[in-house]
């Protein structure tokens, strides 16, 4: 087969605009998701084979405009200025045309091969907006289709015209927008000066580089400031500063930005008719009742109970069948293979860390179904609105309260759902603080430790209060970090309330799947490791002297004829929990258990609490079988009851240590899968480390405290 | 008169004349549509008195009141003539799709 020749087409356009669900609707499942090179960006590519072409599309991040201050716009420009894809597809909204179009102009001048989809175009004439779109396309100089992602209209004309376009059958104008006579003086005398530099002039269109530096673009200034014309442009550039010294001229940018919004609204007052607007729009009767004064709280908290529920209850059945499936794999490997370390490793190890990976998966799909939902419909944007007065308090964004409260369920999907912060410093803070928000993972130690020091009339005060002190803890971190080391990088809460829509059921589902794939890709096999080195930390180095020991007992409990077949299980299993409590002592974890004791002793822990503390990394119900293992009880999951009783009645062991250790728990550094979930999406070990020194400091100083005044209060015992 | 936009009630209309925000903020409205000449109207108020919902060029956008304050606009219909008093030679004509109805 001969290869298909490539026409690679970026789509840009609005947030908003259905750039997405038309990408959606071109690629259908064939296309796949990974990260823009360098920053936690989705980029979404795939192909459509179109009249022997394959058509490559690469879905640009949703923009308003290209200047260089989100690292959307810089992606979305750099990719068009330094890949040069074969055509560009501006997605224009035709409902909100003269908002649209000031991507437009803009991408106009960076001199590419511009269609523009005139996008939701059944919605245009629904609502009774006309476009003369002959006289638009001489006006732009670009070919202007109509197409609709919903009615699956404009598909086939779209992908006809870029292949014409490629085939230099359709010739694109690129016109371009004429600024004041003042701005144009001066882009003339940069212009010039820039095309003495062949390397600037072969790789940028020179008038966008002129634009950009009216503009006070700091990238370009980065890229102009090491040529030897740097000072010539500096002198056209100052010159310009000194001449609107009076505040009644406004600056270069605002001028430049008045002047692209003159010609945008010259051109739509030729092209468009609006024939008068109806009463009241559909969104605007939905927002009167969803958002309003009185109901808009309780509905919001509403939602947001429903969209939890639905993640982690109706995550709970498939989460039981496939942790179901990996017990049962688990007892048949175990059937097949001796004992030994190679049953040890496959059982315990390897499958139990895949089953540990695989086990949040419903839990990530249900979730992405609900916020690819709330976002499709709009309503996200909504929540944020009614919710962001709150949240700005804490310094942070409206929208960061969704991942927030997710996080009570899981950190793990809480922590992708921050995909939906659009500003890097809103996104590391809100991520540094949903571990704050106990997950369901800790509730059996709280479970545990409650049930074994306090009165059942207490338990439900006790266990509110944990929740509500991780909140507060989440409270102070957040406006803590906004003042220290992410000063300044706030989301300006200027923000589109988009038209109501009901989604496709397709593109949710290929956004949830998408979302999955990612976390399994990426995540599984660093998660798979680390849960190896852990296991292996607590099973290694074994002592044979133990064994040995162990062994000889047993034989001695066999052979005895005083006691009866009965008694001699019961004797054998206490000697193997002893066994296994003293070979988890010896072993890797036992060992740094011990090392780290002098640091956990103010909090009023011993080294077999520091075990379970090492071992809780795997993930934190492993606290509860360590803990039961290490009291000599074996399998202690069934039957914490039991060990509750234990603990009660252990000497090292009193009220003041188990707050302080339900406090430990709850603040310090979460479960190995979060972690490499946080590595992913901060994108580097950095936030990782800063995070994990920050967690234990805030669960150290915190269970201090704790114990301290548990013990003056007397709950010393 | 000119006013901060943060002064006019649900339902006003108006037409911005200033935009005196600085730096990122600044460049997102004017990224966003929010430039002089514009016409707008405020639509509704956040349950909990911050932010606010305006309309304009055809779409809804919040913003915080702090960011707001930042906007200076003439009420449309303020000197009895249903015009706005903008600036000469950059008013947006009436009838346009800019502020509804």
């Amino acid at each position: 087969m001969i290869k298909k020749k490539e026409i690679v087409v970026a789509l840009a356009g609005n947030p908003n605009s259905g750039k997405t669900s038309l990408f959606n609707e071109l690629v259908g499942t064939n296309q796949k998701v990974g990260n823009w090179a360098g920053v936690t960006i989705e980029k979404y590519e795939g192909t459509v084979i179109h009249k022997g072409y394959s058509i490559r599309f690469i879905d640009l991040p949703g923009t308003y405009s290209l200047t260089a201050y989100s690292p959307e716009e810089v992606i979305t420009r750099n990719f068009i200025i330094e890949k040069k894809p074969d055509v560009v597809v501006n997605v224009v909204d035709g409902t909100s045309l003269e908002r649209n179009l000031y991507l437009t102009v803009q991408l106009m001048e960076l001199k590419t091969n511009l269609i523009l989809a005139l996008n939701m175009f059944d919605e245009v004439e629904k609502a009774g907006i006309k476009i003369d779109i002959k006289q638009l396309q001489n006006l732009l100089g670009s070919h202007i289709v109509p197409t609709s992602a919903v009615k699956k209209t404009g598909l086939k004309s779209l992908l006809d015209h870029i292949v014409r376009v490629y085939e230099h059958d359709i010739i694109i104008a690129k016109n371009k927008v004429v600024f004041s006579e003042q701005i144009e003086g001066k882009i003339d005398a940069l212009e010039k000066l820039l095309e003495q530099e062949p390397q600037l002039s072969g790789k940028y269109p020179v008038r966008w580089l002129a634009i950009k530096l009216l503009e006070n673009d700091t990238q370009v200034y980065n890229l102009i400031k090491d040529y030897p014309i740097w000072i010539k442009a500096l002198k056209i550039l100052h010159g310009s500063s000194s001449e609107q010294d009076s505040p009644e001229e406004p600056d270069l940018e605002t001028a430049i930005t008045d002047d692209r919004n003159s010609f945008i609204r010259g051109a739509l007052r030729e092209t468009m008719v609006i024939s008068a607007r109806k009463k009241k729009s559909v969104t605007e009767r939905i927002d009167s009742v969803l958002i309003n004064r009185v109901l808009g709280i309780p509905i919001f908290l509403l939602i947001m109970w429903c969209v939890f529920s639905f993640t982690f209850k109706l995550g709970e059945a498939p989460m039981g069948w496939i942790e179901f499936f990996f017990k049962w794999l688990a007892n048949s490997v175990s059937a097949v293979l001796p004992q030994g370390f190679l049953r040890s490793i496959i059982v315990d190890g390897i499958i139990a860390g895949v089953g540990g990976v695989l086990v949040f998966l419903p839990n990530i799909i249900l979730l992405f179904i609900a916020l690819s939902f709330l976002e499709g419909t709009g309503y996200m944007a909504r929540a944020a609105f009614v919710i962001d007065k709150v949240m700005h308090k804490v310094g942070l964004h409206g929208k960061s309260f969704l991942p927030m409260i997710t996080g009570f369920g899981c950190s793990i999907p809480a922590l992708m759902a921050t995909r939906t912060l659009k500003n890097r410093g809103d996104r590391l803070v809100t991520m540094m603080i949903i571990p704050f928000m106990s997950c369901g993972a800790k509730l059996p130690v709280y479970v545990l430790l409650i049930s074994a020091f306090f009165p059942p009339a207490m338990a439900g005060n006790v266990l509110f209060a944990i929740y509500i002190f991780g909140v507060l803890i989440a409270i102070i971190s957040a406006r803590l970090l906004k003042s220290t080391i992410l000063k300044g990088c706030s989301e300006p809460f200027v923000m589109e309330l988009p038209v109501y829509r009901l989604p496709t059921i397709k593109s949710i589902l290929i956004q949830s799947l998408l979302k999955a794939q990612m976390y399994i890709k990426k995540a599984g096999t660093t998660i798979l490791l680390a849960s190896l080195i852990i296991w292996l930390a607590s099973n290694y180095p074994q002592s044979a002297k133990i064994s040995v020991e162990t062994g000889t007992s047993e034989q001695q409990v066999n052979n005895s004829i005083t006691l009866s077949s009965g008694q001699k299980a019961v004797a054998i299993q206490k000697l193997e929990n002893n066994k296994a409590s003293r070979q988890l002592e010896y072993s890797a974890s036992g060992k740094a258990g011990k090392l780290i004791e002098p640091l956990i002793k103010p909090l009023g822990f011993d080294w077999r609490i520091g075990v379970a503390l090492i071992s809780g990394l795997a993930a934190k119900e492993v606290v509860v079988s360590t803990l039961g293992t290490i009291y000599s009880l074996g399998e202690a999951d069934e039957k914490s009851v039991n060990l509750a009783t234990r603990l009660r009645h252990d000497p090292g062991f009193s009220k003041a240590a188990a707050l302080s250790l339900m406090v430990f728990v709850l603040l310090y550094i979460p479960c190995i899968a979060t972690i490499m979930v946080f590595k992913k999406e901060s994108g580097a070990w950095k936030w990782v480390g800063i995070y994990s020194v920050y967690a234990l400091s805030v669960a150290w100083i915190s269970s201090f405290i704790v114990y301290r005044i548990a013990l003056l209060l007397g709950l010393g015992n | 008169m000119e006013t901060a936009l943060t002064n006019l009630k649900k339902g006003d209309k108006a037409e911005i004349v200033r935009v005196s925000a600085v730096g990122e903020i600044r460049r997102r409205l004017l990224d966003m549509g929010v430039c002089r000449g514009t016409h707008i109207k405020i639509l509704r108020v956040a349950p909990l008195g911050d932010p606010i919902e305006i309309f304009l060029k055809g779409f809804n956008l919040s913003l915080r009141k702090e960011e707001a304050a930042n906007i200076y606009v003439i009420r449309i219909g303020e000197l009895g003539d249903g015009k706005p008093m903008g600036l000469p030679g950059r008013r947006q004509s009436d009838g346009q799709e800019g502020c509804g109805a």
